[in-house]
């Protein structure tokens, strides 16, 4: 990299070390400070309870300006996350804000993981799913994160 | 940037004199900063300013009436200096954390408040953020607020509260070269004027003569100390005046001391004295579990017994390792004659290994795979799309790995009770007796779960499953059949030909009688001519015998010639059908013992 970090990115980082939101983890790879290896909890309450889902995020080169790239790793079933973990949130995209950083952001998917939203959908199938039969989406949702986001030993 | 100030530091000043001669040397040197940006508003340019130009102000009025000269000297220092970004300055003191840019989480840079919300950023942020987001707009910058989305626009009244400028303006941070060994620590306010005019470790204008290369202002009342030096450390070669730098973070010679123990060490030598020396670093005992440090750890030794053992456990340790090892090794080993033994037992065994699988098929996810399962070909394709639910793949691996020694037992039974006469089996099509369960034709396709539960297969997966093993069977069959038939015609191939070449010796036979009695034949007549010849008197008649002789003598010799290139046609007319025999043996033989004969 030319450009020095800015001192932006090396504050939220230090920050989220030092007082981490709860249910959610954030460690920047050694070798490029911008690439950060993400866990979020599901919520409690919620049928993604239990599990630890892994994200992956980048920060653009110009971050704040510009919203921080986010997809999942775990296989997750969500009417708002596809198949190649690409997530659906408003802040992500046109409503980003460089006031928004990194855990507020990470905040909001761990809401998004409380609150489906099957009226905006990214995964067709599982939004008609979520709205024809909810009580089986949800059973779904509870086995696949049974099968694919049970936290590492 | 920084030499912007010039251009605007005549504002307040109060003496004309140095108005006049400031701008009027700085305007030679650069023009476009007298003109002034057009970009930014005004009342930007007043705050944006601010802070460098209170510090301007200040110095100017410090320095009064300075020569243009030195106002060049320092322009061209600026070279060597570019202003200072104040976001990347270590600050000393804490600050509160309203007072920290939403953007760029630095206490406000230039700080401007928007009017529409009242929120507060630096004005490089907000402009940078919008910029990015909205076109130009001739009345200004517009854009929603970062923090709440409202619609707010950066025009000519926004406002910026003195008590925020005053309170980012009088944080205390360190020098920006604090890396080079300035250790000042100054008002924000300050730090450009600090590093511009006061700092020691600022790169200006060599005062040497003919010199234009850098120096730091410490050293700029030495004579010029542009000349080559070597390092007496490491004997480096370097220019005088970077020899400072070099000790102080460069060479691997220097002096640091240690975190831990704050002896002074070699630089070099830092990372081995951390792995090895270091006494302060506390190691664990190699007996008991205690962590001991370095110093510490003679007179541990004497006190702890497992210590003193060390040397023992360790070597201990080392055998317990090395079994270990060995052990897993033969444990493997173990596995792979297991499962070869039991697949010997089942080739050897069959009938054992038939009630063993059939005592192991007691669970449901069992294959009664043995039974004898033909199923007509409608039924495998009416059954194949209802094996799509989970755990198939399960399933099937497990009964696959499970019957693999079993399949090769039963495939050696079917070689023993197929009968030889029963060549080339028909299609495999359903056989009454061996059909366990009919798969009644009112199996219903939309509902796999209402698979007949009656039949021997508890799922559609176990009947695909027998009816893979089934075809396999019938191919075993069909296999052996065909290599049975190929050794049949090559029997008769060879019979036909041991028959031909029979024959073909009884001709070669009688050719070599008839050649032996045309030589009696023409010796005995031979004989009698030479017994006539040596009467006297008939020379004439003789010499006429002779001549008619040896004409009957050459027609002989040549139906003796004859008669071995008859033979030797004969010959190799027996060699053609040695060969043609095979060929045609062949050719009139039907396609199926093509695979045959190249096993043959």
């Amino acid at each position: 990299m030319t450009a020095p970090l800015p001192k932006r990115i090396i504050k939220e980082t230090e920050r989220l070390q030092t007082e981490p939101v709860p249910g959610i983890s954030a460690q920047p790879h050694d070798d490029n400070a911008r690439y950060f290896d993400v866990t979020v909890q599901g919520p409690d309450g919620s049928c993604y309870e239990g599990g630890v889902f892994n994200l992956e995020l980048f920060l653009p080169d110009d971050y704040p300006m510009t919203p921080p790239r986010i997809r999942f790793l775990t296989r997750i079933y969500h009417p708002n996350i596809d198949r190649l973990g690409r997530i659906c949130l408003d802040v992500l995209k046109n409503n980003w804000s460089p006031a928004l950083q990194i855990r507020t952001i990470l905040l909001s998917i761990q809401a998004l993981l409380g609150a489906p939203n099957p009226e905006d959908p990214l995964n067709e199938a599982v939004a008609k799913q979520w709205k024809d039969n909810q009580a089986e989406a949800i059973k779904n949702a509870r086995e696949w994160t049974k099968l694919y986001a049970q936290p590492k030993e | 940037m920084s030499r912007s100030h010039f251009s605007r530091s005549p504002r307040g000043n109060q003496d004309p004199t140095f108005t006049r001669t400031h701008s009027h040397s700085h305007s030679s040197s650069n023009p476009i900063n007298t003109l002034g940006l057009p970009s930014p508003p005004p009342n930007g340019r007043r705050s944006s300013m601010g802070v460098e130009v209170r510090g301007m102000r200040r110095l100017e009025q410090r320095r009064n009436m300075e020569e243009s000269h030195y106002l060049a000297c320092n322009a061209r220092a600026q070279n060597y200096n570019p202003p200072v970004d104040l976001r990347l300055l270590d600050y000393v003191s804490s600050y509160d954390n309203n007072l920290m840019c939403a953007i760029c989480r630095c206490p406000f840079v230039d700080p401007v408040i928007l009017n529409e919300c009242d929120h507060c950023f630096c004005r490089a942020c907000i402009r940078q953020c919008w910029n990015t987001n909205t076109t130009y707009t001739p009345l200004g910058p517009r854009g929603d607020c970062p923090t709440c989305r409202t619609p707010a626009k950066l025009g000519p009244r926004s406002a910026t509260s003195k008590i925020l400028v005053n309170l980012v303006d009088e944080l205390i941070v360190q020098c920006p070269r604090k890396d080079d060994g300035c250790k000042a620590e100054v008002r924000r306010c300050e730090v450009q004027d600090h590093v511009n005019i006061y700092c020691g470790y600022t790169l200006i204008e060599c005062t040497g003569k003919d010199c234009t290369d850098p120096v730091r202002r410490k050293d700029a009342a030495q004579s010029c100390l542009h000349y080559g030096a070597s390092c007496l450390l490491c004997h480096k070669e370097l220019q005088q005046w970077k020899l400072e730098a070099h000790w102080r973070s460069e060479c691997p010679d220097r002096r640091v001391h240690c975190e831990m123990c704050k002896s002074p060490v070699f630089h070099r030598e830092l990372e081995m004295h951390n792995k090895e020396t270091c006494p302060a670093i506390s190691t664990p005992c190699p007996g008991c579990s205690s962590r001991n440090k370095r110093g510490h750890a003679e007179a541990h030794a004497k006190s702890c017994t497992f210590a003193k053992l060390a040397p023992v456990l360790l070597r201990q340790q080392e055998r317990l390792d090395e079994q270990e090892a060995a052990q897993k090794e033969m444990s493997r080993k173990l596995e792979v004659l297991e499962g070869g033994f039991t697949n010997m037992q089942g080739i050897l065994f069959p009938s054992q290994e038939v009630e063993n699988a059939d005592r192991r098929s007691g669970d449901s996810n069992h294959i009664p795979y043995l039974r004898r399962s033909l199923v007509s070909p409608e039924n495998a394709d009416a059954d194949a799309p209802t094996n799509d639910f989970a755990g198939f793949d399960w399933n099937f691996s497990a009964a696959d790995v499970r019957h693999d020694g079993a399949s090769s037992a039963e495939t050696f039974q079917n070689g023993m009770a197929s009968p030889p006469t029963r060549a080339a089996p028909a299609v495999p099509g359903p056989r009454p007796d061996d059909l366990p369960e009919p798969f009644s034709s009112d199996f219903d396709l939309a509902s796999p779960p209402t698979f007949p539960p009656s039949g021997p297969y508890a799922s559609p997966l176990h009947h695909l499953l027998s009816m893979h093993e089934s075809l396999r069977d019938e191919m075993t069959r069909i296999t052996s059949a065909l290599s049975e038939l190929d050794g049949r015609h090559s029997m008769q191939i060879l019979n036909e030909n041991l028959r031909t070449r029979e024959e073909i010796s009884y001709l070669a036979a009688q050719t070599a009688g008839l050649q032996r009695q045309m030589h009696w034949f023409t010796s005995a007549q031979l004989q009698r001519q030479q017994g006539r010849s040596p009467t006297p008197g008939a020379s004439g008649s003789a010499l006429g015998g002779a001549m008619m002789d040896a004409g009957a003598g050459a027609g002989v010799e040549a139906a003796v010639g004859a008669v071995s290139t008859a033979a030797t046609a004969l010959r190799g007319a027996a060699r053609m059908v040695n060969v043609g025999g095979s060929a045609s043996g062949v050719g009139m033989r039907r396609g199926t013992s093509e695979e045959g004969r190249t096993k043959l």
